[in-house]
């Protein structure tokens, strides 16, 4: 274990273990799974990159900045003004370890998990289901994922899970990619980290990947159908309806060769068989002779086939020695605390994109297969490693630093910007959970970055920190709010301006912070209107600037 | 022109002018209104690093597709004619429609192509080819041409947004993978403002609150060097110029005196805001106008629409000569597709993106020509076909930006325009 106070300690026990680790590894049976060790690894690997490249390691985070972003990453929202203070005024030296823990036992850590795969299955802006997916239906899958997360399902299990779409609530992800092409490419993407759209239409120009092995995945899954049948209001989408995804006994999918036929003058249409990424065709039974697909009312599934495709590339992707899918999703889980992939971006594992640690992705991807897909062993690992614990600080100018040589910049989701707007005016956890993003933050501030993921700051959202209701509303002293404590308050300015710091930036305000706030706030304080103004002021340039809007 | 921008990586010579860049944001006290955000407006490295033509450009979008045989590519006497009468103008050849006198004045200065051949006749996929010059992609969005004429004509000392929409019509595609910087402003039919651009608060507030926001930010910066950072302070300038600036778009005391000329109409006012807009130094407006999806009563709707359009783009064209605007700043007439030859049992014509017709002006075109031609009746190009992308690259060739301008994706490249386009020699100047 790291003991996050002693740190003069920490590299003789992390060479001891890390050789410990090493040589249990260079063994047959490959047991790497120490509690504990992965997180050495983690920094030992790291550590000796940042020597290759001879860049300067990072410092340690401060106590603060570690608070936020631990948060954030874990339960989706900043620390509340006590939680701040109580953590940062406690000497204990294990106390970023028991924070860690804490957060990931309190139920908001499962609902973040959810809502970090949900948009990343499903995006922001998807068109999806009957033109857009409805906040209830969406939520349903939230809720789903979620209760998944709570019971720490193994991620294997989950994504078997979301492919089999039978739970109710799971069938989302099927339901909005129903075309047989957009569920290749989406199931290639998120659960493979492999992109092979390209090879729809033409083999692709640089990967291996051709036509066929396109439409041959294509055969898993041509058979899928998802239906629309009436629901009750609150779990449906905004049509009524509910989703149920099943399976037909017979389909191909449909391959046109660059032969002509002689008889039609067409390019030959031949189906095509169902094909493994790794290359292997799938062993099937005959089709029943003579099977004719009973006829389909609206809404009505077909029986269950007595084999499914669908189910034999599941136990493909899930199996073992599979050769993609630990990979991508120890990757991706990686990425979404380091904020890059070892291959970045998370879903493009090709011949030219090469890891930026190899043998990190290996070990870690390794190790989870041995923790049976454990994902919050894994979360705790990465979080509880110096590496994800470094300093914000330093001139690397990238938001993403391949080496992992300074902590990560990303912009806080709206999710996460209006649950910590809620928690900053001192509203409690009740009302930050409660409250969805509203329509003027999903339009604003939903989707700040240049369709790469590199954040770039739009016009609009900054009209709308300055003119829209939004975030002035919050700001403004009312019902039992921060704001109007601190109006209403017997405190000296002094204790005012700390407060509103520790409650919107988790951190005290420096003497020159301090002083600046307290002459700003105190300017007119005999008159209550005045006061009240510059209340709203001050709060708001704490929730507008930059320390707000990113986790870092 | 900087052919080699890659957006996917950043060159060392990018990183450094960043990096002075926000050094220039830290260190120079300010007497603006925004305390020391002031310098980013004037820092030499953004002046120095932009490559402007100083060209400007006008999009008239006639949303929903006009009719190409009722306009400028007239069929008299044929069968797929219809009801209207083509007009001789001054330049000896060209002729327009009867319902359009305003635009017809000006023959001499347009360049109209007859034979566009484009791909779709959807709405969807037609409006985001003739906005982007791509097919719509699964992968990654394209940038529209508002955003690519803005990343490379913009007027980085300008307050006010490079890329404005005047109604969004014709769709939002947006600046795709060339990022928020360069997504277009919306604003209404007519040319105001949305409500949320006029400061929420008194300009005293505004400013004491900016500059609290100041103090904040660059205490925030000194120790931090973040791109993101950056991003976020240089956009929160960009909100806070476009506030300042917002009078430009209140054209209404001088509107009083226009309205005669452009036509009492939303259109109207949207396309004299719009030359106040270029004239104020903004690098791309699009101006749309709805309601040309005419498969019913073809004639007598689109000749109520033509009542409206004729007009402000003749005036528009007026204006912008009068005011020596005209020979940097190109004006484009266009639709999604033009409609069909045949007109259906409702009196109406239906999509049709096999033969129709574009109009450019200004921006260095040559003038009172027209570019290829459609057969007889009208239902295929007879000669010098014009794709989308083709479209695409004349325009930007236009504006002075490599048509072929290479971006990256990560480790992929893509081009302002696709493969073997090819700008339109026969209409430059």
């Amino acid at each position: 274990m790291i003991n996050s106070a002693g740190e003069q300690n920490v590299p003789v026990d992390r060479i001891a273990i890390g050789l410990f680790v090493a040589a249990m590894c260079l063994g047959p049976t490959l047991v790497c799974a120490q509690d504990g060790s992965l997180r050495n690894s983690i920094d030992r690997e790291v550590r000796a990159a940042w020597e290759k490249e001879k860049l300067t390691p990072p410092p340690r985070s401060t106590d603060a900045v570690f608070l936020r972003r631990v948060n954030l990453d874990l339960v989706g929202m900043i620390p509340s003004y006590e939680e701040a203070t109580t953590f940062l005024n406690d000497s204990d030296p294990q106390k970023r370890e028991k924070l860690i823990d804490k957060l990931l036992a309190d139920p908001r850590h499962a609902r973040q998990q959810a809502q970090v795969w949900d948009l990343a299955m499903l995006g922001r802006k998807n068109k999806l289901v009957d033109g857009t997916v409805g906040y209830r239906n969406r939520g349903r899958f939230r809720v789903w994922l979620a209760k998944q997360f709570v019971a720490n399902e193994p991620l294997d299990r989950i994504a078997a899970k979301i492919l089999q779409a039978e739970e109710e609530g799971s069938q989302l992800f099927f339901a909005a990619h129903r075309d047989p092409d957009e569920m290749v490419n989406a199931v290639s993407r998120f659960f493979l980290a492999t992109q092979i759209q390209c090879a729809k239409c033409h083999d692709h120009p640089y990967e291996s990947w051709t036509q066929k092995d396109y439409h041959g995945l294509s055969g898993f899954f041509v058979r899928t159908m998802a239906v629309d049948v009436p629901g009750k209001p609150e779990i449906t989408n905004q049509t009524g309806n509910l989703y149920l995804v099943g399976e037909k006994m017979v389909g191909e999918a449909l391959f046109s060769l660059e032969e002509i036929d002689a008889k039609t003058k067409k390019k030959k249409t031949v189906p095509i068989k169902p094909k493994f990424l790794s290359g292997e065709e799938l062993a099937e039974p005959e089709p029943p002779q003579d099977y004719v697909e009973p006829k389909l009312k609206a809404g009505e599934l077909p029986p269950k086939p007595a084999f499914s495709r669908r189910e034999k590339f599941i136990e493909w992707m899930i199996a073992k020695d599979n050769p993609f899918f630990a990979k991508a999703v120890a990757n991706r889980v990686w990425a979404q605390f380091m904020g890059r992939g070892f291959v970045h971006p998370v879903d493009d594992f090709n011949s030219s994109n090469d890891p930026s640690l190899p043998e990190l992705l290996k070990a870690i991807e390794t190790e989870l297969v041995a923790h049976k897909f454990d994902v919050k062993w894994l979360v705790r690992e990465i979080v509880n490693s110096e590496t994800y614990q470094a300093s914000d600080l330093g001139a690397v100018a990238d938001a993403l630093p391949r080496f992992y040589e300074r902590a990560r910049i990303r912009p806080l989701t709206i999710e996460e910007l209006t649950s910590s707007l809620h928690i900053a005016m001192g509203l409690g956890v009740e009302a930050a959970l409660k409250t969805e993003p509203n329509q003027q933050m999903m339009q604003y501030l939903g989707e700040p970055t240049d369709g790469q993921g590199r954040f770039q700051g739009s016009l609009s959202e900054h009209l709308y920190l300055h003119n829209g209701e939004g975030f002035r509303a919050m700001c403004r002293p009312n019902k039992g709010n921060l704001p109007e404590k601190l109006v209403l308050g017997a405190e000296d300015w002094n204790e005012k301006v700390e407060r509103m710091f520790l409650s919107v930036l988790s951190r005290p305000a420096t003497s020159e912070e301090r002083e600046r706030f307290v002459q700003y706030l105190s300017v007119d304080a005999k008159d209550p209107k005045q006061t009240a103004q510059r209340m709203e002021d001050a709060l708001w340039v704490l929730v507008s600037g930059s320390e707000f809007r990113f986790n870092r | 022109m900087n052919t080699n921008f890659q957006l996917g990586t950043c060159n060392a010579v990018q990183h450094l002018n960043r990096r002075s860049l926000m050094k220039g944001l830290l260190t120079t006290a300010g007497g603006l209104a925004v305390a020391n955000w002031g310098a980013l407006t004037h820092s030499q490295t953004i002046a120095a690093e932009a490559k402007r033509t100083g060209k400007r450009c006008i999009m008239l979008y006639m949303e929903g597709g006009v009719s190409q045989i009722d306009t400028f590519d007239m069929k008299p006497g044929r069968p797929t004619a219809g009801e209207f009468r083509p007009v001789q103008t001054k330049v000896p050849g060209i002729q327009v429609c009867e319902f359009l006198p305003n635009i017809a004045r000006h023959a001499d200065r347009l360049g109209i192509i007859r034979s566009m051949r484009t791909k779709t006749p959807d709405h969807g996929p037609g409006g985001y080819y003739m906005h982007t010059g791509y097919h719509p992609s699964e992968r990654f969005p394209h940038p529209e041409a508002g955003a690519m004429i803005a990343k490379y004509c913009e007027n980085p000392e300008s307050d006010l947004p490079s890329f404005v929409k005047i109604g969004s019509g014709s769709g939002i595609y947006g600046a795709g993978y060339l990022g928020p910087q360069y997504e277009p402003l919306v604003v209404a039919d007519d040319g105001k403002l949305p409500g949320f651009a006029n400061p929420s608060v008194s300009p005293e507030i505004q400013g004491r609150r900016g500059e609290l926001l100041s103090f904040m930010e660059q205490r925030f910066a000194e120790s931090r060097s973040g791109d993101p950072f950056a991003a976020h302070r240089s956009a929160e300038l960009r909100a806070i110029r476009l506030m300042r600036a917002r009078q430009t778009f209140d054209v209404s005391a001088e509107w009083e005196k226009a309205k005669d000329r452009y036509g009492d109409s939303k259109f109207g006012r949207g396309c004299f805001t719009a030359l106040k807009l270029v004239e104020a130094g903004v690098s791309f407006v699009e101006v749309s106008h709805g309601g040309h999806d005419t498969h019913m009563d073809n004639f007598p709707i689109s000749k109520a629409l033509y009542s409206i359009m004729d007009p402000a783009w003749g005036s528009l064209l007026e204006d912008l000569t009068q005011r020596g605007l005209l020979q940097d700043t190109l004006v484009v007439w266009t639709s999604e597709f033009g409609r069909t030859p045949a007109i259906n049992n409702r009196g109406g014509r239906d999509h049709f993106g096999r033969a129709w017709t574009v109009v450019l002006a200004g921006g260095g075109i040559k003038g009172g020509q027209y570019y290829g031609s459609s057969d007889r009746d009208g239902f295929e190009v007879a000669e010098n076909p014009v794709g989308e992308a083709d479209y695409m690259a004349t325009i930007y060739k236009i504006m002075g930006v490599d048509h072929r301008a290479k971006h990256f994706l990560g480790a992929r490249p893509i081009w302002a325009t696709p493969e073997d386009s090819k700008p339109i020699m026969e209409l430059i100047r």
